[in-house]
């Protein structure tokens, strides 16, 4: 050190950035005083002054830099310790050196004092910031005398900063050890939440379960009631039947006369037995309104023709009274489009009750149009139903106690059933009546069951088909379950068409060769099996793969006939699809040919065609489109116009040129407007089509233009 | 963790300075300080400083506030152990705590306080 007068560099320096620093400062001019041998009270006064140096740098200057260095001097060294900062200098420097200054903030001390607690003192201040020295005389002596020494002080100095970093550490860790706690209470409470959500969990899949349960319970009970409903038709209808015949014939006397007792109990057995037949008729018909079998076959009908028909039906009833029937003409009443036969049932249902509890006088029927629907009306002259008995006759087994009453029979089901069907119809039965005076029933449906049909429209099947899908003949008379199998199929090439009849589906595989059939074997009042067995018996149609769906196990019955496959209600979308997906695998496809340089473009296009039955492949240029219809033959060839190297112009042109590709279609798919010389080099495709539509436009257009092709009308 | 703590000792409040308080950690003993006066009625403050090695011009100044703002509230302050050489500084400094009493030790502190609070009590 001595051997470089003028002194070296600090030994020591720390940056004043936080307020902290200023006892860091301090703290280390302390430190470098010890151990360069600085008296005790020294090293305090030393301590002080940088103190308040430092704090004045922090606070009037926002930090700086404090340097402890040792200086050689011209007797001994010195311990100097210089405070820069960058502020705005010190303001009238002079009255505060000589202690005139009162520092508003309460300090004033700092500058004035420090000056007397060391050696020597030097103060440099301008608008570019201050330097304050301070020095203090080493005793003589004292302080690194040679480099060894001050490299064990500056050692020395090193050992004793740890403290710092040491608490530094400290501190760090316990923030680390609050921010763990922090951490595990989070993921306690996590754990917490998460075990709420698995109880949930539980709960929600056992409630599931229990759903899940119900509804097979449910639909195990529908089955079984509809089983045994159509069982009862036939086991109890057909013996009923027998014995009614039997009695008809004895009654005949066919076999041999009978006498006036005889021809009493057999009248007797033979009325009984009527009797029992409406009342399984009754309830036949009741329960299939109540579980949805029952389908409304709406037909267009004049109610002319109706009442001139129900006419001749009731006469007999006529036979044994002294009633009159009166059908009034319908006034104002256009043809009606709605169930006939339901209408007929209702009105048969009223008019024999009325008939019933009249004694005398007269039945009126009338009807007559009231805007959209149409009122019709049995008035009788009969007893009369008290007001608080008019809501209860509509209830099953609803009877009334009268004297009457007791005389006639009747199932109790014939009202119930009529309100159903009205209700069925989008109509109902209202009741006026008087005890004594007589009733009137008013029967209200609108013209036109589900909305104004197109008259005379009996919708042809193969008109509906759009040839660039594959046809699917679902022979079905649920409009929900139709609903179902579209949705199943939208996006698919596969297109149903439903008809609800035999009849229908016979006159559709006439028109159409559908790829599948889909069949279901209830069709209200028919089974689908004759059609099954006509279906696989010809040789045109044995190929048609069907599949049998309904409710009814009955897998054996349509293995026999030839069914393809079976399932039971209610069919899966995927089950259908694979089956459908199979059926067309057996069919040729037909290619349609993609040309676009542009990747996304025939992405996109290539997405649209998905949704019809041809096998869709795509190329980028037009010398590859070339090779690949002459190899090929596509049904068609969608063809960019605007593409790099060969143009969409050029490709069409070479494709006429040449007798292999000449027949091929071309749809020229661009995006641009074409002009006029080009639309002229484009006269030779089949349509111009234009890109970047809205999808449901774009298909709509492509189908149109492929289906002109004449392409798709053949069978595929 | 940046906090002097405080001790009572009967009607006294206790703080022994041991680490080199910067000044924010002065200004929150202060505040700490006056807050438990309040809340604990002491009559009497005693700061030991003796391990302090600087007082400089803020801390001095800190414990002159101190002992004013007890005072408002009622309560004497003793300040004990201050090292020699950092009352030569404080003198040299032109730093003069009015208003502080001081004791050589924390006995002799507590015995100040006591003298005081019984003459009050009696007045």
């Amino acid at each position: 050190m001595r051997s470089q007068p003028g002194g070296t560099g600090p030994i020591l320096t720390v940056a004043i950035r936080r307020e902290e620093d200023v006892v860091l400062a301090r703290q280390r001019a302390r430190q470098v005083a010890r151990l360069v041998g600085v008296a005790a009270s020294e090293q305090t006064r030393l301590a002080t002054a940088v103190s308040e140096i430092a704090r004045n740098a922090w606070k009037y200057a926002s930090g700086g830099k404090v340097e402890i260095a040792l200086e050689d001097g011209e007797e001994a060294s010195a311990l100097v310790v210089r405070v820069r900062d960058q502020g705005r200098g010190v303001k009238d420097l002079d009255a505060v050196l000589s202690g005139r200054y009162h520092s508003p903030t309460g300090m004033g001390l700092g500058i004035a004092g420090s000056r007397r607690l060391v050696d020597r003192f030097d103060i440099q201040s301008g608008p570019s910031g201050t330097t304050v020295t301070l020095v203090k005389d080493l005793p003589p002596g004292a302080g690194p005398a040679t480099p060894r020494e001050l490299a064990a002080l500056l050692d020395a100095l090193s050992r004793e900063r740890p403290h710092d970093a040491l608490e530094e550490l400290t501190t760090q860790n316990q923030e680390l050890l609050g921010a763990l706690d922090a951490l595990k209470e989070r993921e306690r409470q996590l754990v917490e939440l998460n075990r709420e959500l698995e109880d949930t969990n539980r709960g929600v899949v056992a409630l599931y379960a229990e759903l899940d349960e119900k509804a097979d319970y449910l639909r195990r009970a529908s089955e079984l009631k509809s089983r045994f409903l159509s069982n009862m038709s036939h086991e109890f209808r057909t013996p009923l039947n027998t014995v009614i015949s039997f009695c008809g014939l004895l009654l005949g006397e066919s076999d041999g006369p009978l006498n006036d007792e005889q021809r009493k109990q057999i009248g007797f057995a033979r009325r009984s037995a009527e009797g029992m037949l409406d009342l399984v008729n009754d309830l036949l018909d009741l329960a299939k309104v109540e579980a949805g079998k029952t389908t409304v076959r709406a037909a267009p009908f004049e109610v002319s023709e109706l009442f001139g028909a129900l006419r001749g039906m009731l006469r007999p009833l006529l036979a044994t009274t002294q009633l009159a029937l009166h059908f009034e003409d319908p006034v104002g009443l256009p043809a009606l489009y709605t169930d006939e036969g339901k209408i007929s049932q209702i009105l048969r249902n009223l008019i024999s009750n009325a008939l019933k509890f009249t004694e005398r006088g007269e039945v009126r029927i009338a009807a007559r149009r009231e805007g959209g629907r149409a009122i019709f009306s049995v008035s009788d002259t009969g007893i009369g139903i008290a007001p608080e008995d008019q809501e209860r006759i509509f209830q099953e087994y609803g009877q009334l106690d009268s004297p009457v009453q007791r005389r006639v029979r009747g199932t109790g089901l014939g009202l119930p059933l009529s309100r159903r069907l009205a209700e069925l119809l989008g109509g109902r039965i209202t009741l006026q009546s008087e005890p004594g005076v007589g009733s009137t029933f008013t029967l209200d449906v609108p013209l036109f069951y589900g909305g104004p049909p197109e008259i005379g429209a009996v919708p042809d099947i193969a008109a509906l088909h759009d040839p660039t899908r594959y046809p699917v003949l679902v022979v079905e008379d649920n409009p929900e379950t139709i609903f179902v199998y579209e949705k199943f199929t939208s996006g698919t090439p596969f297109q149903v068409l439903s008809v609800g009849t035999l009849l229908e589906a016979r006159r559709a595989v006439q028109r159409l060769r559908p790829v599948a059939v889909v069949l279901d074997v209830m069709l209200g009042a028919e089974t689908a099996w004759p059609l099954l067995s006509e279906l696989k018996g010809s040789a045109l149609t044995r190929g048609i793969p069907v599949y049998v769906v309904t409710m009814v196990e009955n897998r054996g019955k349509a293995k026999g006939l030839g069914a393809d496959d079976f399932a039971e209600k209610p069919l899966e979308r995927g089950w259908l699809l694979s089956r459908l997906e199979e059926a067309a695998g057996l069919l040729p496809r037909e290619e349609l040919l993609i040309v676009d340089d542009d990747e996304a473009s025939r992405y996109l296009l290539r997405s649209l065609l998905s949704e019809t039955r041809y096998a869709v492949v795509d190329v980028a240029s037009g010398e590859e489109a070339l090779r690949r219809v002459a190899e090929r033959r596509p049904a068609a060839v969608f063809l960019d116009w605007k593409m790099p190297g060969m143009d969409g112009g050029e490709v069409l042109a070479r494709l006429r040129a040449d007798p292999r590709t000449r027949d091929v279609p071309v749809l020229v798919y661009t995006g641009e407007e074409l002009g006029p010389e080009q639309r002229a080099r484009a006269a030779g495709a089949a349509a111009i089509l234009a890109k970047g539509r809205p999808r449901l436009s774009a298909l709509h257009e492509i189908r149109e233009a492929l289906a002109r092709l004449g392409r798709g009308v053949d069978p595929p | 963790m940046d906090r002097i703590p405080i001790l009572r000792m009967g009607e006294f409040l206790l703080v022994t300075i041991q680490v080199d308080m910067h000044d924010q950690l002065a200004l929150t003993l202060q505040d700490d300080l006056t807050a438990q006066i309040t809340r604990t009625g002491a009559r009497g403050v005693l700061i030991d400083i003796s391990s302090l090695d600087v007082v400089d011009s803020f801390i001095g100044r800190m414990l002159g506030s101190i002992a004013s703002m007890a005072r408002l509230m009622n309560a004497e302050t003793v300040v004990v152990g201050m090292q020699p050489s950092v009352a030569i500084t404080l003198v040299e400094l032109g730093l003069t705590l009015h208003g502080i009493r001081t004791a050589l030790n924390v006995e002799k502190g507590m015995a100040l306080l006591r003298a005081g609070a019984a003459r009050r009590s009696r007045a």
